[in-house]
């Protein structure tokens, strides 16, 4: 229980925030946190929406997402009051598509329908995503923007899309913007007339070097993809500003979700610190299938039968393990986490959540330890 | 006795792939110690973002006294570790395709080119990849081949299959050049049945078979043998379906007891383990759960692969 008053707890944060961003390691259940952090916003009557990249099937189906398309859907009231959601509280969710999410932005910026014509008839389009990185996290941080700015929601749950890097989806919009900086791009634009003889010299350098490696054929196509999308370097530009100056607001921050695998805690501490040297809000870890709880006591009849007792023994010591494992874990986290950082144990329920009742179980679940 | 190691150690590039977290890492470091009791040479090799990451394998190993960098290192006898980073990558790849070596290093240190290769994740797997064919080639003045076996631990799911897309996938977008040159070395040795295998590892957890079971079509898919599938950390089947009944007729009358969670996590891995052997079309090792870490983990996994 906290008694400091600026002291966070998870309910603060799902009252207070208009994003939360849930971050951690491929398999660490990331979907389904942010999910459950979503459902009980909602109980908490806010309206709230639940942005994910790759959720299980039947989760998804829960969530009243259809796989196939990446409309926004509403998790119908009835169902909402099933599992004790009651207005003004709103559950959506969506399920990202980069690829159209990209076309949308191409359609919208392009200086004119020419222009979006020629950039989707390109070859390379079609291998955009392979050919410019993070290109999913880039959309997923556009998403946010565009989301986040239409002031339909009270708060926003990101689950981060599943890369090798935790957190390259708050990088990449920073790198996109490096990458596309004028002086990287006049680079390969052809035929821009530059005034100083060494910036001519280094043009040309990096010309006749990709044009080397990478076929001049391939170099020239790629020059006339580059400059079909030049008209819109601008916005994407902002775009990624407004994403930076939303995820380091004070109306953002950013839990790690964690489970007791072996190497998870080197991997907690270090996004921890990379949480931390980007500037934004780190606001605490949730350790999910946490097995740390009441113990509870084995029932006398069974002490009676011998061949019994020492199959239940060894269950009882593995569970016994799991729950010294966890609750040595989260001291550690404790130990490891901000100032008023929270830590969460999400407990481990015996089976998959894939629907409603589930995730309102491990909402339960959360606030019984909260 | 079954020969799936045999067949391992035959080639000279072995992928240990699966989702995060299903313990590749203990795995490929308990191949190589299997593969140096059968007198053979290994280098070790993990994806990682650059030469600062930490080294899992050499936690694995129990390697005390060097930590691995973008050149191999000896780890422990007869292993020699390696970090594969996309810069390294690059850099040799420029070496090799640009006149002199001074023209590599000028533009690895141009930002255009820095950031064009960072842009473009196809550039990171080309470099790893290409690493990776750099390391296959290198040979001793004897004429042998310096690296004989190279087992790599791959990163996440994605990555063995972007591994094996790649290739293909570039030379679509690059089909000439020194890029397609080296794409089409990079497809010939993977595809290739004498010198590549790959390993799919997972753990007897419903969502992480289907996403093994995907994996292992999307490698064969794009040409990759695979030499089996590892089931990992099996936990034991404890109760006979007499006992078990009892024991529910029990926690109905007094509720729930201690190690009923833990009987529950039996259950469903071994309903997934069920499903998997049902689905599994390459041969499948099952390897057992166990509490120990590190190093010794590594050593008693080795123990237990040289029965298959």
């Amino acid at each position: 229980m906290n008694t400091s008053a600026d002291q966070n707890t998870l309910r603060d944060l799902i009252r207070q925030k208009k994003a939360l961003v849930c971050c951690g390691p491929g398999g660490v259940g990331k979907t389904t946190t942010a999910a459950a952090i979503g459902l009980a916003a909602a109980r908490e009557g806010r309206k709230v929406l639940v942005l994910t990249i790759d959720p299980a099937r039947r989760l998804a189906q829960a969530m009243g997402i259809d796989a196939s398309s990446s409309n926004l859907s509403q998790v119908d009231a009835q169902r909402l009051k099933e599992i004790g959601i009651n207005p003004p509280g709103e559950l959506h969710a969506m399920m990202l598509n980069p690829g159209a999410v990209l076309d949308s932005m191409v359609k919208r910026f392009s200086s004119s329908p020419e222009g979006a014509r020629r950039i989707f008839s390109s070859r390379l389009y079609g291998h955009l995503a392979n050919m410019v990185a993070g290109m999913q996290e880039y959309a997923a941080a556009e998403a946010l923007f565009e989301l986040s700015s239409s002031n339909r929601y009270d708060l926003i749950v990101l689950d981060t899309p599943p890369s090798r890097n935790a957190l390259e989806f708050l990088e990449a919009p920073g790198r996109l913007s490096k990458f596309l900086d004028e002086r990287v791009l006049h680079f390969f634009l052809p035929g821009t007339a530059r005034k100083w003889l060494v910036w001519k010299k280094a043009g040309e350098f990096v010309h006749g070097l990709f044009a080397r490696v990478f076929g001049q054929e391939f170099f020239e196509e790629m020059q006339q993809f580059i400059l079909a999308f030049s008209g819109m370097f601008g916005t994407f530009r902002i775009h990624a500003q407004g994403v930076r100056a939303l995820l380091t607001s004070k109306d953002a921050a950013f839990l790690l979700v964690t489970c007791s695998e072996p190497g998870q805690k080197e991997e907690a501490v270090f996004l921890r610190h990379r949480l931390l040297a980007m500037k934004v809000q780190f606001a605490g870890f949730i350790l999910n299938r946490s097995w740390a709880g009441d113990e509870t006591a084995l029932p006398n009849v069974l002490l009676n039968s011998t061949s019994w007792l020492e199959k239940l023994e060894v269950l009882a010591q593995e569970e016994l393990r799991h729950i010294k494992r966890d609750k040595e874990y989260l001291d550690q986290l404790r130990k490891e986490t901000v100032p008023n950082g929270i830590i969460i144990a999400a407990p481990y329920l015996g089976m998959d959540v894939e629907d409603l009742k589930g995730l309102q179980l491990l909402v339960e679940g959360i606030f019984a330890k909260c | 006795m079954m020969d799936i190691m045999l067949d391992i150690f035959s080639r000279r590039l072995v992928l240990v792939t699966g989702k995060g977290g299903v313990g590749k890492t203990a795995l490929t470091a308990a191949l190589a110690r299997l593969a140096v009791r059968r007198g053979l040479r290994v280098l070790v090799a993990e994806v990682v973002a650059d030469d600062q990451s930490p080294s899992a394998l050499s936690q694995a190993l129990g390697s005390v006294n060097s930590k691995p960098g973008e050149e191999p290192v000896g780890l422990i006898p007869g292993i020699r570790g390696v970090l594969l980073t996309p810069t390294k990558g690059h850099l040799r790849f420029l070496q090799d395709v640009l006149p002199m070596r001074l023209v590599a290093d000028a533009a690895m240190r141009s930002t255009a080119v820095r950031r064009f290769l960072a842009a473009a994740p196809a550039f990171s797997e080309m470099g790893v990849l290409y690493r990776i064919l750099d390391l296959l080639r290198q040979r001793r003045l004897d004429g042998t081949f310096e690296h004989p076996l190279c087992i790599i631990d791959c990163p996440a799911t994605g990555h063995a299959l972007a591994l094996a897309q790649l290739p293909a996938m570039l030379l679509q977008i690059i089909p000439g050049g020194p890029i397609g040159k080296a794409m089409r070395e990079g497809l010939s040795i993977l595809t290739d049945l004498q010198q590549t295998a790959a390993l799919v590892v997972t753990l007897p957890e419903s969502l992480p078979v289907s996403e093994a079971l995907e994996l292992s079509q999307g490698l064969r898919g794009h040409g990759v043998h695979i030499a089996g599938m590892i089931a990992n950390r099996v936990p034991e089947n404890l109760l006979t379906s007499e006992e078990r009944k009892e024991l529910e007729e029990i926690v109905a009358k007094q509720g729930p007891i201690l190690g009923m969670r833990a009987l529950q996590r039996r259950d469903r891995a071994h309903q997934s383990l069920t499903r998997l052997q049902k689905e599994v079309e390459y041969p499948l090792i099952t390897l057992v759960e166990r509490i120990e870490q590190g190093p010794i983990l590594s050593e008693t996994i080795s123990r237990e692969l040289d029965e298959y």
